[in-house]
């Protein structure tokens, strides 16, 4: 279609596709009940078994998240067995989260174990010595909180991996890893950035989307 | 660097006497029982000959630092009571009774205590201290982690260690070690190289480099400073031409004159006329000399360094210009003037091939480097290169070329330098063909190649010797005269250790030796009664030049024998002779 980027606002809009993009949001982040009024209000057609399988990565992504990984790993093993097998690197983090809970909790001998008996033989591949040597680190530290690597410790980092698992998951069964809302988000920062460098509005900052919502 | 200098004038010193100990770590009085020494002597005052604050005539040395120094220099060549005796006569302790005890801790092992005595030595500023406490908690660290005490590792690791603030590096390395112990070492990662705790004997070292020097005394520092002043002698020494093994500590290192040779100490009669021409072989075992009596005699040279004749190389129709010795010194090249090349088995003296060519004669000979070919100049302007075999290589001839004779290839095998003009040499590269060119304002008679092809040495008819850089771009660096030549071919050469000299022959019938770097003439050598038309300095042993001369005689020179009776004969296994009849 051959319309202006200035007048984008003339371009339609599909009720369903907004739907979708809703409906496909909700179920990546598990929003199951929020799922269910949803489809209730709009009449759409509720996706087939999407359900139970929310329901899973909902309590795997929680357990992540608050540092009880070994759960999480458990859990993640029942529903998609060979999965950590196949993501080394998602294992790792898992495991380190474990050990970083221990460290967290002061119980450095029992951190010292679980290290040697699971995470040392990744030492022997290259890519992950860096982040071991990183984690190991802590053990340095009587207050782990305030040494350099305090930030292996933190929400932030948690919920990274746990996200990093969900759509590993996703994956596993066939679903998009990624929702359409984030796509687009990605899609529409990137043009706009494009459109003001070419238009010559080098004064302005970068597409800000938090600007755009309050706007 | 940390040292306390002392402010205070001389005077209150020499009341105070010993008690001062200066130089040591702490600048308080220091009477404490040395713990180094057997006895318990204390500090006391010094006889009457010794309280001056420096010794030796320059005012430079300070007392309390020279006998630290050679009390240590003792104790590292082990003798122990002798050193101990020193601290006590002297009065003045090698190490601060601290520092001893701090010492004697660290090879103990006793770590949390070492740790704190070395807060009391003082003087120390805060980031040393750290420094080397984070030196002796790794060790201690370490130790645990041997005797696979790994918690106890652990908790030094957390308590004692990171609480420093400092090295964050290294302890992310230690952690990662306590986590894989030598077993399994990470791979890539830095604690491969702490795989075991070092000795406790090696720390001490460590630490004492950390330290400033007036609190331990730095390992062999005597013999460090001896062996810089023996150094320095030796790069001040202007005619040096000996090895380093001979240097002395009784005498200051001068090479002077006597390590020239200078002295006849044979003369060879075996030719029966003029003498032109005579190089000693790349190793240093024979010499080969041309002459107008159509010969080629091979010497051989002994262990003692005497010459004696090995073979007769007979078979040129005409006088032989010059010869060229193969790279492995088994074969020898030899060219009679205008005339053919013939190669010749060192051992056996058998003349191997011939090498002519038709209506031409051959003017001068020389080896390829890798010994398989070789090339030769000819009096139709060319320079032709045949197989060992005899078949023809190549054969260059250049458009401005008014003679070919004296031919010089350097190690690469690629450049052949020689005289192409009266005036000129030309240095052509073989492969680019790429042709550069020395001009000289005078006529040149000869030249010769430095050993690391890097300079080119050209003899002239008015009397001078010029060096020339012939690396890069072509530069006259130095000259050389004093020596005579009128009307023959003359030749030099370079000589000595690292070829820092030059030699001449001279139709003043003497030999000529020059400082090559400096261009001052050290030798003019009588002896011949002839003109002298080559030198040639042995290229193993720098005490030995060869000479031939018109008189129909070689001479062998050598070292001055009075000077060297003196000396200290060193033997040591390489030609190397002293002077003898």
């Amino acid at each position: 279609m051959d319309v202006d980027p200035r007048h984008y606002d003339l371009v339609g809009i599909n009720e369903n596709d907004i739907h979708n993009v809703v409906l496909s949001y909700l179920v990546h982040n598990c929003f199951n009940e929020t799922m269910e009024s949803f489809i209730a209000c709009t009449g759409m057609k509720q996706p087939d078994d999407h359900l139970e399988g929310m329901e899973k990565r909902k309590r795997i992504f929680n357990f992540a998240l608050d540092g009880n990984a070994l759960k999480a790993i458990e859990l993640t093993n029942q529903l998609a067995h060979d999965l950590l097998e196949k993501n080394e690197e998602l294992y790792f983090d898992l495991l380190s989260i474990h050990f970083g809970e221990l460290v967290r909790s002061r119980k450095c001998s029992e951190a010292l174990e679980f290290a040697q008996a699971k995470l040392t033989h990744f030492g022997k591949v290259q890519k992950y010595v860096e982040k071991l040597e990183d984690f190991m680190a802590l053990l340095a530290y009587e207050e782990p909180d305030k040494s350099p690597m305090f930030h292996l410790l933190g929400l932030e980092h948690r919920q990274k991996i746990a996200e990093s698992l969900n759509r590993a998951i996703l994956e596993h069964m066939n679903l998009p890893s990624y929702t359409a809302m984030e796509r687009l988000i990605q899609q529409t920062t990137v043009v706009r950035q494009c459109l003001s460098q070419e238009l010559g509005k080098d004064t302005h900052a970068a597409f800000s989307l938090k600007d755009f919502l309050e706007s | 660097m940390g040292g306390v200098e002392d402010e205070e004038p001389a005077t209150k010193r020499v009341k105070l006497s010993t008690e001062e100990l200066r130089g040591l770590s702490n600048g308080s009085s220091l009477i404490e029982p040395v713990s180094g020494s057997s006895s318990d002597l204390m500090a006391r005052p010094l006889s009457s000959e010794g309280d001056e604050e420096v010794v030796g005539s320059k005012g430079v040395i300070k007392r309390v630092e020279f006998v630290r120094i050679i009390a240590k220099a003792l104790y590292s060549l082990g003798y122990k009571k002798s050193g101990e005796r020193l601290e006590e006569e002297s009065g003045i302790p090698l190490h601060s009774s601290v520092v001893n005890l701090f010492m004697q801790q660290v090879l103990d092992g006793n770590w949390d205590e070492s740790v704190a005595t070395l807060k009391k030595i003082g003087l120390l500023d805060e980031s040393i201290v750290k420094s080397a406490s984070f030196l002796i908690l790794e060790q201690k660290f370490l130790e645990l982690l041997n005797a696979e005490k790994v918690m106890d590792a652990l908790n030094t690791l957390r308590t004692e260690i990171t609480p420093l603030c400092i090295n964050g590096t290294r302890v992310r390395e230690l952690s990662s070690r306590v986590v894989a112990p030598s077993q399994f070492v990470l791979v890539g990662s830095h604690s491969q190289d702490i795989v075991r705790a070092k000795s406790r004997s090696k720390l001490l070292e460590e630490l004492q480099k950390l330290l400033p020097p007036t609190v331990m005394i730095p390992e062999r520092r005597l013999e460090h400073l001896v062996e810089q002043a023996l150094l320095l002698q030796r790069d001040a020494c202007p005619f040096h031409n000996s090895l380093d093994k001979e240097m002395s500590l009784y005498t200051d290192h001068q090479c002077g004159r006597d390590q020239i040779p200078s002295q006849t100490l044979q003369i060879l009669r075996d030719h029966s006329d003029e003498v032109w021409f005579l190089q000693f072989s790349h190793n240093g075992k024979y010499l080969a000399s041309a002459s107008n009596d159509r010969s080629v005699i091979i010497w051989e040279v002994d262990v003692n360094c005497g010459v004696s004749m090995k073979h007769r190389l007979c078979g040129h129709q005409k006088s032989v210009c010059s010869v060229s010795w193969s790279p492995d010194c088994n074969e020898l090249l030899t060219c009679g003037v205008e005339e053919s090349v013939r190669r010749w088995d060192v051992s056996s003296g058998e003349c191997l091939h011939i090498y002519e060519k038709a209506g031409v004669g051959l003017v001068s000979c020389g080896w390829s480097p890798d010994g398989k070919w070789i090339f030769s100049g000819v009096n139709d302007k060319s320079i032709c290169m045949w197989h060992l075999d005899g078949r023809e290589l190549e054969c260059w001839k250049g458009q401005k070329t008014l003679r070919i004779s004296d031919l010089e290839i350097m190690s690469d095998g690629k450049q052949i330098i020689s005289i192409f003009k009266e005036n000129a040499i030309l240095l052509l590269d073989r492969e680019t063909k790429v042709e550069r060119y020395i001009e000289e304002d005078q006529t040149i008679t000869s030249f010769s190649l430095s050993r690391d092809n890097r300079f080119l040495l050209v003899n002239l008819l008015n009397q001078e010797i010029h060096l020339w850089n012939i690396e890069g771009d072509l530069k006259l660096v130095a000259k050389y005269i004093g020596h005579k030549r009128a009307r023959f071919v003359i030749r030099s050469c370079f000589g000595g250790l690292a070829q820092a000299f030059i030699a001449s022959g001279s139709e003043d019938s003497q030999v000529y030796i020059w400082h090559r770097g400096s261009g001052e003439l050290i030798e003019a050598l009588p002896g011949h009664s002839g003109a002298v038309n080559c030198v040639s300095w042995n290229p193993v042993n720098p005490h030995m030049l060869a000479s031939a001369s018109d008189d129909r005689t070689i001479r062998i020179w050598g070292l001055n024998e009075l000077n060297m009776k003196r000396k200290d004969a060193h033997s040591n296994g390489i030609h190397y002779c002293n002077g003898r009849t």
